[in-house]
């Protein structure tokens, strides 16, 4: 059943259970026999970036919550998992002891569920050596996409600015585009250079304007990138970033002659409210799981979890949705070895062994991968601003980078 | 090189200007510069934008915007200043960053730290034209403002006997006590007008910069950088410098191998400034 029609199945069923006054279905996860685990802890791992310039935790929670529901339910085959979340503070140091700690001393038998801006970085050399692997919810940095022992759940900011550019050229009929980013160490040349050789193949002009993201002139910085008057301007950052530059493109009415994307990082519940009217249907983004109000039998079970496993105040966001599937998807791959032979080894051949892992949060099925480049996520679906909400705009589109081949070429072969 | 960026800087500067006026308000009469402001800014703008959500007249929210960060302002001066004012001057600055993050952390428990927000005046429905650039009419208030502010300081501090007092206490604050000028009062009034500009310079960077509490209480970086050009005591310096600071910025924009490095602005010229005026007045006293 593909992504859509999966939606639609259950829309029929969640507007059954939402009319009739029902609250969420109860939430299903690991053996759901609903017996408590009181064998020997498992220990698993995470990093976040909870710290710093803003708060990248959401997706352990989710995680937290979905191992805590495995625990009440017959954890791994009678084992619970006592899952480990450090923070990072955003810190390249603190990442590589927190990794070292986990690793070393807590003897974690894999990273699941993390989301860390520096981690991947860090401390891709340290999985490595140690034979540990890293599920990331979320990666951002390219080492998370190119470390054989890391495989994050996402698509990435590059693919999503690559599937947005396409959108732009495909439905936009745009045939020059510009990558606005921060100037943030190696985020131009990931993200924004991922458009440029993409656009070589397609004959589009690529050209990117990178800008201070500390500079409150966010006019400028918008005159600047429209100042070629290209046919679309992709914006890179998140969601306030994108706010404050989404009203001086207004207030300038750059609008009339030049289209505004963005990619996932835009995308949340909250930024529609804060653009609308003047941006309906005038601001598309990339998205690289599914809505985040879906009424797919997954998405559903993640709210149910976070419900009565996590906190109220834990976000509802992306994040969480991808770290409730990194947990998913490892208790499924546990759940496959002998409970009395759960080792790091055991659980690292376990973990690289996942394949055609499904979920109606995601386009297509995730699978770990061999070789150094992990990006099983690379199809995601469009929203635009519609009022108050985003409107799922077309099907699920793959992000053709370039970089990609070998693995399109794999999955074609293993098909 | 191109002007629309000269346009586009002018207007942000305006507001740079607006808030080193607040500074230079406050610390001629007190001695105390003030780095809460942004933050007072920042408290009142989203009083504003709370008040606008509820579908409050757009009046009441700018008025509530001026009223909540010079109550703040006045509060801190006249409860907890007080009780600072025989420390050091710079002791007095760095407890005014502590207030700002007292602030700051109010804000973000009350409104969130990441939650997308839009502050929207009427004044921004309408604009000229110029050099290519819209320029709404928030821009043309901010920068009307600001020379208003100053003109207001101005008549306040040399045709009333509060400004008299002020100038007495900027000039020689021992001496003014002992000539029984009431440093509290002077100081409180100081700390509300100071307060109340804020509040204004807050609401409109809250509209043409961004509605996140931790964005605009930094914002006090160039509004400090701004006072320093005014040599922390003229008004129409400040004014120029906020302005200078503003379009500087703007225009790094048009130079892509220096526009990633626009912030750092204010502090380069500040500096420049302190050091080619520290150089001459050091020539001046040595002849």
């Amino acid at each position: 059943m593909s992504f859509r029609s999966g939606v639609s199945a259950f829309a029929v069923a969640a507007a059954a259970v939402v009319f009739s006054g029902g609250a969420h279905a109860a939430p299903n996860c690991g053996l759901a026999n609903g017996k408590k685990a009181d064998g020997a802890p498992i220990p698993i791992g995470a990093i976040v970036s909870a710290t710093g310039l803003d708060d990248f935790s959401s997706s352990a929670k989710a995680a937290s919550a979905y191992f805590k529901c495995v625990n009440d339910n017959g954890g791994i085959n009678g084992r619970p998992v006592e899952y480990t979340v450090l923070d990072d503070q955003w810190r390249p140091d603190v990442s590589a002891q927190a990794a070292a700690s986990l690793i070393k001393d807590k003897k974690v038998v894999a990273l699941v569920g993390d989301m860390s801006i520096p981690g991947c970085g860090a401390n891709a050399a340290i999985y490595k050596a140690e034979g540990v692997v890293d599920i990331p919810a979320v990666g951002v940095v390219r080492e998370c996409f190119n470390s054989p022992n890391i495989a994050p759940i996402n698509a990435g900011p590059r693919l999503s600015a690559i599937g947005i550019s396409r959108f732009a050229v495909e439905k936009l009929n745009a045939k020059s585009l510009v990558c606005l980013t921060p100037k943030i160490p190696g985020a131009a040349e990931w993200i924004c250079g991922g458009m440029e050789a993409w656009g070589k193949l397609r004959n589009v002009k690529v050209s990117t304007v990178t800008f201070d993201p500390a500079s409150p002139d966010m006019t400028s910085i918008i005159l600047q990138a429209a100042a070629g008057s290209p046919d679309a301007v992709v914006l890179t950052f998140s969601k306030g970033t994108v706010v404050a530059a989404l009203v001086a493109a207004e207030q300038q009415g750059l609008d009339k002659k030049t289209k505004f994307v963005g990619l996932a990082s835009s995308y949340a519940l909250d930024l529609p409210q804060a653009v609308s009217p003047y941006w309906d249907g005038k601001y598309h983004v990339n998205l690289e799981f599914a809505p985040l109000d879906s009424a797919g039998a997954d998405a559903q079970n993640w709210r149910s979890i976070m419900d009565k496993y996590g906190s109220a105040n834990d976000p509802r966001d992306n994040f969480s949705e991808a770290g409730y599937l990194a947990a998913k998807a490892t208790t499924q791959a546990l759940l496959s070895l002998d409970p009395g032979k759960i080792d790091r080894a055991a659980v690292t051949t376990a973990l690289k062994s996942i394949k055609d892992f499904k979920s109606d949060i995601l386009c297509k099925p995730w699978y770990f991968g061999e070789g150094a480049r992990h990006n099983a996520n690379h199809s995601g679906l469009t929203a635009e601003v519609a009022g108050d909400k985003w409107k799922i705009i077309g099907e699920c589109v793959d992000a053709d980078d370039p970089e990609l081949t070998e693995i399109f070429a794999a999955e074609k072969a293993a098909k | 090189m191109n002007l629309q960026f000269l346009v586009s800087g002018l207007g942000l500067g305006s507001v740079y200007a607006l808030s080193g006026v607040s500074l230079v308000v406050l610390y001629r009469a007190s001695g105390t510069l003030n780095f809460a402001i942004g933050a007072l800014g920042a408290l009142g703008a989203h009083c504003a934008w709370t008040l606008l959500s509820l579908k409050y007249p757009a009046f009441l929210a700018i008025v509530a915007s001026v009223v909540v960060a010079a109550a703040g302002s006045f509060l801190y001066g006249r409860f907890v200043a007080p009780a600072l004012s025989h420390r050091d001057r710079s002791v007095r600055a760095v407890s005014t960053l502590g207030f700002a993050l007292v602030l700051l952390g109010v804000m973000g428990l009350v409104w969130g730290e990441t939650i997308p927000r839009r502050l929207t005046l009427p004044t921004d429905a309408a604009y000229v034209e110029l050099l290519s650039v819209r320029v709404t009419y928030t821009r043309i208030v901010a920068l009307g403002l600001a020379l208003a502010t100053v003109g207001a300081i101005a008549l306040l501090l040399f045709g009333t006997r509060i400004g008299l007092a002020m100038r007495s206490l900027a000039s020689d604050r021992e001496l003014g006590g002992i000539l029984g000028i009431n440093t509290t009062r002077v100081d409180s009034i100081a700390w509300l007008i100071s307060g109340a500009i804020a509040g204004a310079s807050g609401l409109l960077l809250g509209d043409l910069v961004r509605l996140q509490p931790s964005f605009l209480t930094f914002l006090v970086i160039p509004a400090v950088a701004a006072a320093l050009l005014g040599g922390l005591t003229s008004l129409g310096g400040t004014i120029v410098g906020g302005l200078v600071i503003g379009v500087v910025e703007g225009m790094l924009t048009s130079f892509p191998e220096l526009a990633s490095y626009r912030s750092a602005a204010p502090f380069l010229i500040a500096l420049l400034f302190v050091a080619v005026a520290g150089r001459s007045h050091s020539l001046r006293t040595s002849q």
